[in-house]
């Protein structure tokens, strides 16, 4: 009988299940029991965990202790720290480079830095270079009438014109006897002008990359340092432009 | 002596790292540590070494083909000569003459005080040299940096006088490696001498490598506290420079001039804030150190603050002894 049985069953049509219908078909694959109970189940779960809220909220005792009760504050039913924006510690440039580079190849790269410094500096000397510190330049006289009659242009035996180029005030000696050498021509000197420009901004660039990186650096080294449990005292706190600080105890080394 | 120096210099720092003359050396006595031992191979540890200046040699060629300006490399001194040096210098460069006699303002590319070098195809502590044709002259100049140097600072800060000219007799107290001491025996020129004191014999050991490339340096290795223990060397100057940052720096300064000042001979003296008196504001001092050299019979003339290039630094000029004024 079983073989026949087969026989029939080699008749008969595949199974197959449900399909969506095509006018639905906007609608996705047709829901199953199945899915339809991992909905229900996750729905109703959403559902008693934001009635539980809600309750503890309403039973809330708000003058019960909780941790950063004062530190912390409601705003537009969002939770929020009290913290300006310009307290945060740790830019959001410094925490992509902490996160992924290691302390040594940001002190090789600062160095790097450092050294190209030093090297331009050789040559690139801020003769009137814009908003260099202005420095403080003081004559000492004899008697309140020479203060009176006092002339820079005078004492420095130059020409007015020159006097606020300080660094270099030619006397008039020297303006009457030597003169310059090299480039003279016009075009010349406006295109050595613009390389010399373009020196300055490179080197103001280094500078400004290497305190960044030096800042940096100095966070992840003091992050190091407070892993282990050496007692510590914090001298000042961490901000965008410097490590925290902190006094270690002092502790006898053999 | 100037401890001030150390932090200041690059080369100082450098050693560990780039791999100077000095390390170089280092690593020569660690393949000779290694023939000590059986093991033969460690021998070639020596061989780095000469890697290394292969490969120093090989930097040294980049900076060769990079100056194409009218500055020539660091290694361009040291190695053999290769090319012409500066090519087309002259047009690329700006050479004004400076107020202080023998200082010159480079302006192309770079921006720079210079000093004429007296050492031609010598550098000293590593400095960028330029040189400029005139005609058929050629004029080698030396790159005088004012972030390692005070006299420099000074002299692009506008200081009236420094009274270091050609032909001058100057006493340099706390020379250290005679950095400063070169550009300054480029200024006094072949007429000129330059008393170089140094306390520290390791500066020292630099010093004298200096003084031996330029005859008008005399290198004295001595305390400028005791004057007396170089007097001997030493005649009467025209200028004393010093820059020993010491907290009794103007007494040393004093004692040197009563000893080899001539009467109206003049004194620069640069002072360190934080040397003399690390609590007190830099402006109180400047000012205490100022009276105490007038109590020393040292008037001072002018004072300036080196603010681009150093921080609570200020050099004091003034005359010793100055003539009695005439009445009229």
């Amino acid at each position: 009988m079983a073989t026949f049985r087969k026989a029939l069953k080699s008749k008969q049509r595949n199974h197959h299940e449900r399909a969506q219908l095509g006018s639905r078909n906007y609608l996705g694959l047709l829901e199953k029991k199945k899915d339809y109970k991992l909905r229900a189940n996750d729905y109703h779960k959403k559902q008693n965990l934001l009635s539980a809220l809600r309750k503890k909220a309403m039973e809330k005792n708000p003058d019960e202790f909780y941790f950063k009760m004062i530190s912390s504050k409601l705003e537009d039913g969002e939770h929020r720290a009290n913290r300006a924006s310009w307290d945060v510690e740790v830019t959001e440039e410094q925490r992509k480079m902490m996160r992924t580079q290691d302390i040594k190849y940001v002190e090789m790269k600062r160095v790097a830095d450092a050294r190209k410094i030093e090297r331009m500096k050789a040559e690139l000397h801020l003769l009137d270079a814009k908003g260099k510190e202005e420095n403080k330049h003081t004559f000492f006289v004899d008697s309140k009438r020479e203060v009176q009659e006092f002339d820079l242009a005078e004492r420095l035996n130059t020409v007015p014109e020159l006097v606020g180029r300080v660094y270099n005030r030619p006397t008039l000696e020297t303006l009457k006897t030597k003169s310059i050498q090299g480039a003279t021509d016009k075009r010349n000197l406006q295109k050595l002008a613009r390389q010399r420009g373009h020196q300055y901004t490179i080197l103001t660039q280094r500078i400004e990359r290497e305190r960044k990186l030096y800042v940096i650096s100095q966070k992840i080294q003091c992050r190091r340092e407070i892993q282990d449990k050496t007692k510590r005292v914090k001298m000042s706190n961490e901000t965008k432009e410097a490590a925290a600080v902190y006094k270690f105890e002092s502790k006898r080394k053999r | 002596m100037s401890p001030g120096f150390s932090p200041r210099g690059e080369r100082g720092g450098r050693g560990g790292f780039r791999g100077g003359s000095g390390d170089r050396g280092g690593r020569g006595s660690f393949g000779g540590r290694g023939s000590f031992g059986d093991r033969g191979g460690r021998g070639s540890f020596g061989d780095r070494g000469g890697r290394g200046s292969f490969g120093d040699r090989g930097r040294g060629g980049f900076r060769g083909g990079r100056e194409g300006g009218g500055f020539r490399g660091r290694g361009g001194g040291r190695g053999a000569p290769r090319g012409r040096g500066g090519f087309g210098a002259g047009r690329k460069v700006v050479v004004e003459p400076h107020r202080h006699e023998g200082v010159f303002i480079c302006r192309g590319k770079e921006d720079a005080l210079v000093t004429k070098n007296m050492a031609v195809g010598e550098s000293v502590y590593g400095e960028k040299r330029i040189s400029v044709e005139e005609g058929e002259t050629k004029i080698e100049y030396r790159a005088w940096n004012p972030f390692r140097s005070k006299l420099a600072a000074a002299i692009l800060g506008g200081v009236d006088q420094i009274h270091i000219k050609p032909g001058a007799k100057v006493m340099y107290l706390g020379a250290a490696s005679g950095t400063t001491v070169s550009h300054v025996s480029d200024i006094v020129g072949p007429e000129g001498l330059v008393y170089a004191v140094e306390f520290s014999h390791r500066s020292g050991r630099d010093l004298l490598n200096v003084a031996k490339k330029r005859t008008n340096i005399i290198p004295i290795i001595e305390d400028a506290r005791h004057p007396h223990k170089y007097r001997m060397l030493v005649g009467m100057v025209d200028v004393i420079f010093a820059d020993v940052a010491q907290p009794d720096q103007t007494r040393i300064v004093a004692l040197n001039a009563h000893n080899f000042l001539k009467n109206g001979g003049h004194f620069v003296i640069s002072i360190k804030a934080n040397c003399i008196d690390s609590t007190a504001a830099p402006e109180a001092v400047f000012a205490s150190e100022v009276k105490k050299m007038g109590a020393e019979n040292m008037k001072p003339q002018e004072q300036l603050t080196l603010e681009p290039y150093e921080r609570d630094h200020a050099v004091v000029v003034g005359i010793y002894r100055p003539p009695p004024k005439q009445k009229k």
